[in-house]
């Protein structure tokens, strides 16, 4: 065990699946000699080489398509899409292909590929390179998705995901790559759709993903100084969703804030609550309250971006209206 | 290089396969005994047959939304076929996928596909599969010339020429996407003019002569087992129905499609095979029957197979 | 009113030679190009209109959408089948109209297909095919100065044309077919993709002409003997893979066949060679064409009254000694 990134944990996930499994290879723009836009591939071309870390032209279509039809043909592709608003561009090959390739052929394809995306606000990158898409990909059946929040989960969870049968759809937010933590060096999974309490209270629940676990944690520091004892649960996968953590907490402190980074219309924590409100309704004190990003584009000027992404007061606000 | 007789006899036989499977289905389809839609491929025979013949297992296609023939054509088997076409649970993928969405792995079939301009991109994966495990099977990517201007099409042109990728683009070019016709959707006559601009070779052949088909498809399938890249084969032809079942084709003329069916692939491909010798006149009839009996245990196999239950429906969305 | 017609082939330059050899896709729209120069330099020579064949893809007009030419630029009417048919039908057409000249973009074959239209109309054939021996490789412009200069009456007709040598095709003593530069018996009875590379199954070759820097299978000739195309005979080859002499010709782009040659013989004009074999096929000019079903009796004839083709060089060279290129301003410095 030792510290490391988040972007570290990731890079040591890819390079200890290449060497355990041949059939994993990286494929996506400039992951090869440039190590990857944000560095997460860093060194595995002069490892593994051009033959497995695989540099494509600028062809998102093709990009994720390729990792289809390799992984229905029998290998592991890990493709990386620069930033995940380029998935529009490829949807298709997403959605219609690697995830109901399965279902379609009635059971006979297995679809092995994991799709890794930086998502995320908060680099002054404006709105076609900074947005939070979970909701999207949660929406279509045949996908998962991963959305770790920690250098420990990013590492076993990149690894179950490579090893799962299924097209993953991995999410890292950007403002994570150089946050660190305690990795074990060798190699180990962290089973999708498993939920993870990330600290543990009784008045209220916090669901929180991504980037926001780390903003719920600041804002149950600040609550507890006001004495409100509140509850972090990281779902970590949006599909499969472990319900039953969610479930189980909210039965405990009897009150739900979900908190993210994508728009609050339609976005992950209209699930999470709906969700809660169908299965838990009895045991909630208040209403559901959900911190989430404006209905808008992401801005580009500091202060407004600042103004887009919710904040720890923005959490605190919401369970001080409930608690 | 001219197919042996074996496999003259062996494309003869497939033709007259989905000739007569396509027929089946317009049958049914106008009597409401399929769900859904479907596009046949009736016309279009000798592509199928021509680009397949000769390709073994190990190589893959992808196919389109008008996919029965290259499925016949790969191998696809007609009971499962008709019985999936049919929606019942003994179907090639349990009554899940219907018309335009059956594979067989095992055959190499990647899947027909709903999406037009689809199948480029998986393509380029089971290619980039077969150099990966370093075998030398190709791939084959059925497209027609409404996909030609995907841009999923152009990208996969683009990688599969970059990366050298066993690879080779068949383009059913038969004159419509839908119902707009080709003059309208592009500047060029031939779909092959644009292989030029991906550095690889481009070849308009007669679509509606199966050996015209085979000889350039093989010698592309040659030029990808070796490593020397992609190539586009431009397959000239016509359906001779609708988009769909039930299109009034309003969009065309009679005479044009009187002169397409004047050109049936066929009775073209029967007078050479008398000509030379490969068949005699009764042989022909006697594979003809042959196979109207085979489609006809596929159509009692699938009127047997019960439809699937609703308990089935959560299957296989994940592994 | 002196016209020059244009027949532009939007089909060839696509065939299997791309797979099997290394011919390039000639796009189209390289031949719009080429047809845009072609009018230009027509115009400067003093053509007064020019014709044009139609075609499915628009050559010409898609041409005209970027050059002004003064001079009338009209489509013949005829009915379009989009098949080789189309160059015969409008070949004929031009000779009815009285065109002067006509200028043929495509390979062997398209000008083969002129050539059954008709060969009373002077012609000069431009290159956009793959293995071409009787079309000139030649910038668009000069070709369209030289057919010009020809069709506007300005150059005598016997000295900037010459007059190639064809091969009559025939069945059972009737002329069906025509071949401006070689006939080839194809022991097969499939057309297929209609390209021959596959020289095994030749058994017999015929060449009105033969130089050894021709491509195609003239070129197996060529590596034997010199023959111009308005030279008064042809050469008659029996190829055998056993023969003791062999030779290594450039048959496609890219592609070499090394042939054993078995008899040579003189082909005098009129004189008819049978062809002892059918079911075959008679590949013209490079493309597999005439069937010759089980039973019937094939033959190849030569005969010198072919088409009058326009020599560009000839016609230049004519041109610049009658000083149309020159025009004084003061003085007499003389040429």
């Amino acid at each position: 065990m030792s510290k490391k990134t988040y972007l570290q944990a990731l890079n040591e996930a890819l390079r200890q699946e290449m060497e355990r499994d041949e059939k994993v290879f990286i494929i996506g723009e400039d992951v090869g000699q440039f190590g990857g836009c944000f560095g997460v591939t860093q060194g595995l071309f002069d490892t593994f080489g051009e033959g497995r870390v695989m540099d494509t032209p600028i062809t998102e279509s093709a990009i994720v398509g390729t990792a289809a039809g390799a992984a229905a043909s029998g290998l592991r592709p890990v493709a990386e899409l620069m930033f995940v608003d380029f998935i529009g561009v490829s949807m298709d090959q997403l959605f219609n292909q690697a995830a109901k390739m399965r279902f379609m052929f009635g059971g006979k394809a297995t679809v092995p590929m994991t799709l890794r995306m930086p998502q995320g606000a908060g680099i002054g990158a404006a709105a076609q390179h900074s947005q939070s898409l979970e909701a999207w990909f949660m929406h279509v059946p045949g996908l998962k998705v991963a959305i770790p929040s920690t250098p420990y989960d990013a590492k076993g969870m990149l690894i179950s995901a490579i090893r799962d049968e299924n097209p993953v759809v991995f999410l890292e937010h950007k403002l994570l790559y150089g946050v660190d933590g305690d990795v074990p060096d060798e190699s180990y999974t962290v089973e999708l759709g498993k939920a993870d309490i990330k600290r543990e209270g009784t008045d209220v629940t916090i669901v929180a993903t991504s980037l926001m676990v780390h903003t719920a944690l600041a804002a149950a520091e600040k609550l507890q100084a006001d004495g409100i004892s509140a509850e972090v649960v990281d779902p970590r996968c949006l599909q499969p969703l472990d319900k039953e953590t969610i479930l189980g907490s909210v039965k405990k402190t009897n009150a739900l804030v979900v908190a993210h980074e994508a728009v609050g219309f339609a976005g992950p924590g209209a699930e999470i609550a709906a969700m809660v409100a169908e299965e838990a309704l009895d045991y909630l004190d208040a209403p559901i309250k959900r911190v989430a990003a404006p209905f808008c584009p992401v801005p580009f000027s500091p202060p407004l971006e600042q103004a887009y992404i919710p904040n720890e007061d923005d959490i605190v606000a919401a369970v001080k209206s409930i608690r | 290089m001219s197919p042996d007789k074996k496999m003259m006899v062996s494309m003869y036989e497939t033709m007259n396969r989905i000739r007569l499977f396509e027929t089946k289905l317009q049958e049914f389809f106008a009597a409401g005994r399929i769900p859904g839609f479907v596009h046949l491929y009736l016309g279009e025979e000798a592509v199928a047959t021509g680009a397949c013949a000769g390709l073994t297992n190990q190589d893959k296609i992808t196919s389109t939304h008008r996919g029965h023939g290259h499925l016949l054509a790969k191998g696809g088997d007609l009971k499962l076929m008709m019985a999936e076409i049919f929606g019942r649970k003994d179907g090639y993928c349990k009554g899940k996928g219907g018309s335009m969405h059956i594979a067989d792995f095992d055959l190499g079939i990647l899947g027909a596909n709903g999406i037009v301009g689809g199948g480029g991109p998986l393509a380029l994966g089971a290619a980039l599969a077969n150099k990966y495990e370093k075998t030398d099977a190709v791939v084959i990517c059925f497209f027609g010339d409404g996909a030609s201007n995907q841009g999923t099409t152009q990208e996969s042109l683009n990688m599969a020429s970059a990366w050298k990728l066993p690879l080779v683009f068949v383009n059913e070019n038969n004159g419509y996407g839908i119902s707009c016709p080709q003059c309208k959707s592009m500047a060029v006559t031939d779909i092959a003019d644009r292989a030029a601009a991906y550095d690889m070779p481009g070849v308009v052949v007669d679509g509606n002569d199966v050996l015209a088909v085979h000889e350039a498809v093989s010698e592309a399938v040659k030029r990808a087992r070796k490593g020397e890249g992609p190539s586009l084969v431009e397959c000239k032809t016509y359906r001779w129905r609708g988009h769909f079942e039930g299109d009034a084709c309003t969009y065309r003329c009679d005479e044009e499609l009187k002169e397409w069916m004047a050109k049936d692939p066929i009775p073209r491909f029967e007078e050479k095979l008398v000509e030379s010798g490969v068949l005699k006149k009764k042989d022909l009839k006697e594979i003809k029957a042959r196979i109207e009996k085979e489609v006809g245990e596929a159509v009692e196999f699938a009127e047997q197979s019960p439809l699937p239950e609703a308990s089935a429906l959560m299957d296989d969305v994940y592994a | 009113m002196s016209t020059a017609a244009i027949l532009a082939n939007p089909a060839s330059g696509k065939d299997i030679r791309r797979l099997v050899a290394h011919g390039s896709v000639f796009d189209n729209q390289e031949k719009v190009r080429m047809v845009r120069r072609l009018i230009l330099g027509l115009e400067q020579a003093g053509v007064e209109q020019i014709l044009y064949m139609p075609d499915a893809y628009g050559i010409v007009p898609r041409a005209l959408n970027a050059i002004s030419p003064s001079i009338p630029v009209r489509p013949v009417e005829m009915p379009m089948k989009n098949t080789q048919q189309d160059t015969v039908q409008a070949a004929g057409i031009m000779e009815t109209l009285g065109v002067d000249v006509m200028v043929v973009l495509g390979g062997d074959g398209t000008s083969r297909a002129v050539c059954k239209g008709t060969t009373r109309v002077p012609l000069l054939p431009l290159s956009t095919g793959t293995n071409n021996v009787f079309p000139f490789m030649v910038e668009a412009t000069v070709a369209g100065l030289a057919a010009g200069l020809v069709g506007s009456g300005r150059l005598p007709l016997d000295q900037a044309c010459f007059r190639s040598c064809m091969f009559d095709i025939l069945i059972d003593g009737e002329p069906v077919d025509v071949a401006l530069v070689d006939a080839a018996v194809y022991g097969d009875v499939f057309m297929a993709s209609r390209a021959i590379w596959d020289m095994s199954k030749v058994p017999r070759l015929f060449l009105t002409r033969c130089r050894a820097d021709a491509i195609g299978l003239s070129a197996v000739g060529g590596a034997l003997r010199h023959i111009e195309p308005d030279d008064p005979h042809g050469l008659a080859l029996t190829l055998d893979d056993s023969a003791e002499q062999r030779v290594t010709a450039t048959i496609a782009p890219g592609m070499f066949a090394n042939v054993g040659i078995g008899d040579v013989r003189d082909m005098q004009p009129g004189e008819v060679f049978p062809i002892d074999l059918s079911p075959c096929i008679i590949a013209v000019d490079g493309e597999r064409e005439v069937e010759i079903r089980r039973g019937r009796h094939a033959a190849v004839r030569l005969r010198t009254d072919g088409p009058w083709v326009v020599s560009v060089s000839r016609s230049m060279e004519l041109a610049r000694k009658g000083g149309f290129f020159v025009k004084q301003s003061s003085g007499n410095r003389g040429e």
